[in-house]
């Protein structure tokens, strides 16, 4: 089982990304080298303080490495997301970029509806009533229709996740970033959050990555990745469920 | 409705805090400002309650209770002037007052014509007060002002050691900063001020025009006629009486006063104001923080804020008209009058609003401090 180079859209290359602590200088992230790939969920597991949030960090063009590139294809042309101005970085961001966070950190006093749509009318400039239209669309298919006025008090907290997930593939992002999504949630509910992240990444050929300790997810993803202390032990593990969409 | 409303609405307990110090700058400005309008309304009453269109009066002077004597020659000089449609001599000169129990006060004395058409006859001057003032030595008072004097009506007390009798009283609340206002004849005028006033000397010439909306055009013409003589000063009413309350702002320093005590509660305000918008803000740094980290750009979240500021300054704005206008009232009720002119309540309402704004600005400091790795430490 291979995966075909052209669909690499996420690479990070020779990582490295080192915290001081005091007069103490420890590599987080050590010589990491990872391709992702369109179309993809892709689990990154490790304990804690093994550096996968850092590493999520990095690839996703919010925290700088010492050393290392990362490699964002857009429209068929390798960019180097590190070496972009902060400007160009953001702009980056906004074209190719959701994410999802274990804290969902959705505005208290927003509907559903508002929590999406703000991102199409503040990021895109989408008009307010195609805005509100994708906004339902979204949360249709994200099993919330006839909740789009509730506001996140009143949604259970698998219901906010899915909301929180609406809100990063809003904008159909070439690269979803996800840190503990599910951790929050119980099983049940964390396997609807994954199953959705499965379904978004092949209807919109997104890069998904996903941050998690739960090795429940593993059956649920496409390939799997294992950081301790920084390294990465095995590389891009096939799961059980992954059929490599059209390319086998 | 829109976001920052939005938020503002459903978290009105974290925003009131921020809407009542807006609202109680704008009540402190107002209400500052009323008083301080009041009070010096006051300085100006002999010239806003009677009728005349132009003042003449000593060269320079500053506001209508310190007029200096001038020659009555003066009125024959004007008498003719063919814009001129009537003439008066006015007397007004402070005096002292001595109670019947031997106490004293200072008084401001008015002697004017008791004619119905008088301009120099204050309006609350009833014609049964003028036909009693016709009895010479006789004065009227103040309610107000009464038992300050220490008399009753038909009570005898002395003016600069001239006897006189109170014959009636005014009940419109006519005070003043320096003295109580004792109204009588031209002639008791005369003579209870002939210790202090040359013989014939007057102290003002009222002049009623044939048009009253030529008085600032005739008082600026006879200016510049006698402009020579540098013996008379003339002006319209609505300027002499826009002088007098500006030499006692300026002379009792109140202004500054006003002025600082305006800005203390500005101050206050943009403190509260900016802490509570600084503080919304904080509360909210994680949903930021993913719009930053979805690219969405900065100047979003700050004009979101800034939005907010301004929905703050409107509330609290908003809800200080009504308090203004309530102890307004409760003012008039021991007696203290503030005027509330619309131009009064537009410009406290729009410097609270400019300040809101500004807390506004401040609060931004907020945002800048917004990191979307934060979400993930």
């Amino acid at each position: 089982m291979s995966v075909p180079d052209e669909d690499v859209t996420l690479r990070g290359i020779s990582l490295i990304r080192a915290f001081t602590d005091g007069a103490k200088s420890r590599n987080v992230i050590d010589d990491v080298s990872i391709d992702l790939h369109r179309g993809q969920v892709a689990l990154l597991m490790g304990p804690s303080g093994s550096g996968k949030s850092t590493l999520l960090a990095i690839m996703s063009g919010l925290l700088k490495p010492d050393a290392g590139q990362v490699m964002a294809r857009e429209n068929g042309r390798w960019l180097d997301i590190w070496k972009m101005s902060p400007r160009e970085r953001e702009q980056f961001r906004l074209r190719n970029c959701g994410f999802i966070f274990q804290g969902y950190n959705l505005f208290p006093a927003l509907t559903a509806r508002q929590q999406l749509e703000i991102i199409l009318r503040w990021g895109d400039g989408v008009p307010g009533k195609e805005a509100r239209k994708r906004a339902d669309e979204m949360l249709g298919l994200l099993g919330l229709a006839g909740k789009e006025h509730k506001k996140p008090a009143q949604l259970s907290g698998g219901e906010k996740q899915r909301v929180a997930i609406g809100r990063a593939l809003i904008k159909r992002p070439r690269f979803c970033f996800a840190d503990e999504p599910t951790s929050a949630l119980d099983w049940s509910s964390g396997q609807v959050v994954i199953d959705l992240l499965q379904k978004a990444s092949h209807e919109y050929d997104s890069t998904i990555i996903v941050v998690s300790h739960d090795h429940r997810l593993l059956e649920h993803v496409d390939v799997s990745y294992q950081l301790e202390d920084g390294r990465m032990m095995e590389n891009a593990i096939p799961c059980p469920t992954d059929t490599w969409r059209g390319h086998q | 409705m829109n976001y920052s409303l939005s938020t503002l609405w459903h978290e009105r307990p974290r925003y009131l805090p921020g809407i009542g110090a807006v609202a109680f700058s704008a009540v402190l400005i107002a209400l500052q400002c009323g008083l301080l309008l009041g009070l010096f309304k006051i300085t100006s009453i002999p010239v806003d309650h009677t009728r005349a269109d132009v003042w003449i009066g000593s060269p320079e002077v500053l506001s209508v209770d310190l007029g200096r004597p001038i020659p009555m020659s003066q009125l024959s000089r004007v008498a003719g002037d063919p814009r001129v449609a009537v003439v008066e001599p006015y007397y007004q000169s402070f005096g002292s007052w001595i109670k019947p129990n031997g106490g004293s006060e200072l008084c401001i004395l008015i002697g004017c014509s008791l004619e119905d058409d008088s301009l120099g006859s204050i309006t609350e001057l009833t014609p049964e007060l003028r036909a009693a003032l016709t009895e010479p030595l006789s004065v009227v008072v103040d309610r107000a002002e009464r038992k300050n004097l220490g008399v009753n009506i038909g009570d005898y007390a002395e003016i600069n050691k001239q006897r006189v009798r109170i014959v009636g009283e005014t009940s419109a609340g006519l005070k003043s900063l320096a003295g109580a206002y004792v109204f009588c004849s031209r002639p008791t005028a005369a003579q209870v001020l002939r210790g202090v006033m040359p013989k014939d000397h007057i102290t003002y010439l009222l002049l009623k025009c044939h048009n009253p909306a030529d008085a600032e055009v005739v008082a600026a013409e006879m200016n510049q006629e006698y402009k020579d003589s540098h013996d008379m000063t003339v002006m319209s009413s609505s300027q002499f009486s826009t002088r007098s309350r500006m030499h006692w702002l300026i002379k009792t320093k109140a202004g500054i006063a006003l002025g600082y005590t305006a800005l203390l509660g500005l101050l206050v305000g943009a403190v509260v104001t900016s802490q509570t918008l600084y503080a919304a803000t904080v509360a909210s740094a994680k949903e930021f923080a993913i719009l930053l980290a979805m690219g969405i750009p900065r100047w979003r979240i700050t004009s979101m804020v800034l939005v907010q500021s301004f929905w703050v300054g409107l509330f609290g704005v908003l809800l200080a008209y009504p308090c203004i206008h309530a102890l307004a009232w409760l003012g008039t009720l021991v007696g203290v009058f503030i005027p509330l002119p619309w131009e009064l309540l537009a410009m406290s309402g729009g410097i609270t609003l400019v300040m809101a704004l500004f807390s506004g600005l401040i609060a931004l400091r907020s945002v800048r401090t917004i990191e979307p790795m934060s979400l993930l430490r």
